[in-house]
């Protein structure tokens, strides 16, 4: 087999091994979620083309090592049978990463499965400059950790002080993690700064007087992370996006954003690092959507 | 004079736990002074809440906070 044949291949998640003539198989999953049924599925192509192994990776899909070349196509139609997909590698839309959001977790603020699932229908595969890995974690506890991704996506809740229930106690204050909350007790003053506020919502929950509620509940946007050798943490948009559609519309934005201005091989961090992070700012403000 | 709880030496779920038990042995409407450092505020508060009691005084003692509950009625 030629290398051009190994690099067309890898494209279609057919991964070269090591060892002559085997190929790890990447399957096409989001958000981490699959069916029994599938998983079933998964461990029969494994025991009939593979070795009974497979490998789950560091984005919560599962790749099938050990498959001959010649069983590649049908190891493609007996997924295709079932339901799953063959991933992708190379300059695309990855993988989506979720935690499973607030459908299961009583710590959720936002449906992440549902959203990984809509932004991995809609832009899986895509071509982009470089790789290009979105994830979505249900709150600001971050379990996804969505600031390794060139775009993450996190459920927060906005708050807001109402004057009338506060007793300025400063409880709120002393339970921010992000000390966004200044009260001084003597002068009955409050001060809330949002745009440092991680969204948390403890300082609603520990309100005993009603003075802290929640004004919304909305989607904080972190473009230009990624790992590998040159790890960097993406930041955060001041954007603050309200409804899921909001939040796919302005990936798109960002997506077309990297297309315009990224060069080919650079990720999206350095290519924010090298244009800045404020002409990506200005590209959304133009093409409108969201608040603040 | 009105009983008091100290739960500096807890950590979580013990710190709401130990609130709850106290305020088994007090008559609704009755009321309960809780010693408690920063970290325990959003637990003990959030789940005193949950179940319908109310903080009607906040106060501080030294770098601690002293919360006043009122048993629901």
């Amino acid at each position: 087999m030629k290398d051009a044949d190994y690099a067309e291949l890898k494209k279609g998640g057919m991964m070269r091994q090591r060892e002559e003539g085997r190929f790890s198989v990447r399957l096409h999953v989001a958000g981490g979620g699959l069916t029994a049924r599938e998983l079933a599925a998964i461990a029969a192509i494994a025991e009939r083309f593979g070795r009974g192994a497979v490998h789950l990776t560091t984005r919560q899909g599962v790749e099938i090592p050990h498959v001959a070349a010649a069983d590649l196509a049908a190891v493609k139609e007996a997924l295709a049978e079932s339901g799953i997909g063959v991933g992708v590698c190379g300059p695309t839309v990855r993988t989506v990463t979720a935690c499973q959001g607030s459908a299961v977790c009583p710590s959720g603020v936002i449906d992440a499965a549902a959203l990984a699932a809509t932004l991995d229908t809609t832009f899986y595969g895509a071509p982009a400059p470089h790789k290009f890995k979105f994830a979505v974690t249900g709150c600001a506890n971050n379990c996804i950790k969505v600031e390794e991704n060139d775009l993450g996506v996190k459920g927060w809740i906005e708050p807001c002080w109402h004057k009338d229930g506060c007793n300025y106690c400063g409880i709120c204050a002393a339970v921010c993690p992000s000390r966004s909350i200044a009260v001084s007790t003597d002068a009955d003053t409050h001060d809330l700064d949002v745009g440092t506020c991680i969204g948390c919502g403890d300082c609603i929950a520990a309100c005993p007087s009603g003075g802290m509620q929640e004004k919304g509940k909305g989607y904080l946007i972190y473009a230009g992370g990624k790992f590998g050798r040159t790890p960097l943490l993406g930041r955060r948009l001041g954007k603050v996006l309200r409804t899921p559609e909001e939040a796919v519309e302005t990936a798109r934005q960002v997506l077309d954003f990297f297309r315009a201005v990224g060069k080919p091989k650079e990720r999206f961090g350095d290519t924010l690092k090298r244009v800045g992070f404020d002409a990506l700012e200005s590209h959304l403000a133009h093409h409108g959507g969201g608040h603040r | 004079m009105t009983p008091s709880l100290d739960i500096t030496g807890f950590v979580c779920p013990m710190t709401f736990v130990r609130v709850k038990m106290r305020l088994e042995a007090i008559a609704p409407g009755g009321r309960l002074l809780v010693v408690l450092k920063d970290q325990a505020l959003k637990n003990v508060i959030s789940s005193l809440k949950t179940d319908g009691h109310t903080v009607v005084g906040v106060s501080r003692q030294d770098e601690n906070f002293v919360i006043e509950i009122e048993k629901k009625a």
